[in-house]
């Protein structure tokens, strides 16, 4: 009884729930735009809002899907791999920014690796994701003031018709600027 | 007890142009960049991040051999890496652990009292694990696994450095090490080099979409 009482959830807000993932257009524009970028290995610790995005590109042939088990690890392996002439995605949220302090300091602002970071902007406003509300103003308090002490540049892309072109311009950042560039997901085109 | 630098000095006899080192800061960092002047290497890593990016790299080049030459206080600080090792399983990966059993000069790590780190390794999914103790073990176990499929993972007991080791700082740190780095890679026929002509002409066409 007491678990049913648990799982048991009013009708709105599961609707909520699963609008907070990525919709199955901008799924498709993002796995496009890798490929078309030649961007092949994806590295990730799944986080609900990217979910649909991770679950997509692990059924496609075409990627090496690497889960890692935290995030420092997954930004110290883009950096490696990225280094090695590999294009490579790291695929996060705040909450995953915030435990990889050490190693993006380490990998971007000491050693230069070229990779993308593509992030859920987790907390932001219309993250209704289900999480307590302490948590997401935390998200939004640290996450831009984070990656620019970080030194981390990025950009903030909340509609779908934006999607394709901002990751073809931060992968072409990441590059030119020799530093992990990171695309922050959010309004449209999460939720 | 066998002393570190012994231990790299054989390494380096071992490894030929085309396999990558990747050195954990210092000790390592500054004795194999005396040892191994030539071939790739990426050197400096800090705590916790010498086994992911060997990881990395053994991803761009997976027909390559790819040494991970850690240290136990930087390992026991993500010893997580090892578990995205014992998943993803590439085959050209060869961590090699000294194990001085200290922080440096600043005392003990785990690894002197409780910890079994090859324990750890074998646990994450590593199958090829050793501890070595003597030279005669190194050679056994090490030179054949720079060869053989993977990943391997070797413990290697060595004697505390009494001094700091600091090595040419201009050659083995930061952007001047990477520059060198990128410089020796790109020469490798399978060096994956970012299509910059290719994606500046999709730049064009995600343009034009929009």
């Amino acid at each position: 009884m007491a678990i049913e009482s648990l799982l048991a959830k009013p009708a709105a807000v599961d609707d909520e729930l699963k609008k907070a993932r990525m919709g199955p257009e901008a799924v498709r524009i993002v796995i496009d735009t890798f490929k078309q970028e030649g961007i092949d290995l994806i590295v990730t610790l799944p986080e609900e809002p990217t979910f649909s995005l991770t679950d997509a590109i692990r059924k496609d042939p075409y990627f090496t899907a690497a889960t890692v088990t935290d995030e420092s690890t997954g930004i110290a392996m883009c950096a490696g791999a990225a280094l090695g002439g590999r294009s490579t995605v790291f695929v996060t949220g705040i909450a995953g920014l915030l435990v990889s302090t050490w190693a993006l300091a380490q990998m971007g602002m000491v050693f230069g690796a070229p990779f993308l970071i593509v992030a859920s902007y987790r907390g932001d406003f219309g993250d209704r994701t289900g999480i307590p509300g302490s948590q997401l103003a935390m998200f939004k308090r640290v996450a831009e003031p984070l990656l620019s002490t970080l030194s981390v540049p990025y950009q903030i892309v909340d509609q779908e018709s934006k999607l394709k072109k901002a990751i073809v311009d931060s992968h072409f950042a990441c590059h030119s600027y020799a530093t992990p560039v990171a695309l922050m997901l959010t309004g449209e085109v999460l939720w | 007890m066998m002393r570190r630098y012994d231990c790299l000095e054989k390494l380096a006899g071992w490894v030929d142009d085309h396999m990558f080192g990747v050195t954990s800061l210092s000790s390592n960092t500054a004795i194999w960049s005396e040892v191994r002047t030539n071939g790739p290497n990426f050197m400096g890593m800090n705590m916790g991040l010498c086994v992911p990016f060997a990881l990395g790299l053994s991803m761009a080049f997976p027909r390559r051999t790819v040494i991970a030459l850690d240290s136990d206080g930087s390992l026991m600080n993500n010893t997580s890496s090892l578990l995205s090792v014992g998943d993803l399983r590439p085959p050209k990966l060869v961590i090699i652990v000294m194990d001085n059993q200290s922080y440096a000069r600043m005392g003990p790590t785990a690894s002197s009292r409780n910890a079994d780190l090859e324990a750890i390794a074998r646990g994450a999914g590593i199958e090829h694990t050793a501890t070595v103790r003597t030279e005669a073990e190194f050679e056994q176990h090490v030179k054949p696994a720079l060869r053989q499929p993977g990943p391997s993972f070797f413990r290697v007991i060595v004697e505390a450095e009494t001094e700091r080791l600091v090595g040419n700082r201009r050659r083995v740190y930061g952007q001047a090490m990477k520059a060198r780095f990128i410089e020796t890679v790109s020469e490798h026929p399978d060096y994956q080099k970012w299509n910059e002509t290719a994606t500046l002409a999709a730049a064009r066409q995600a343009v034009s979409d929009s």
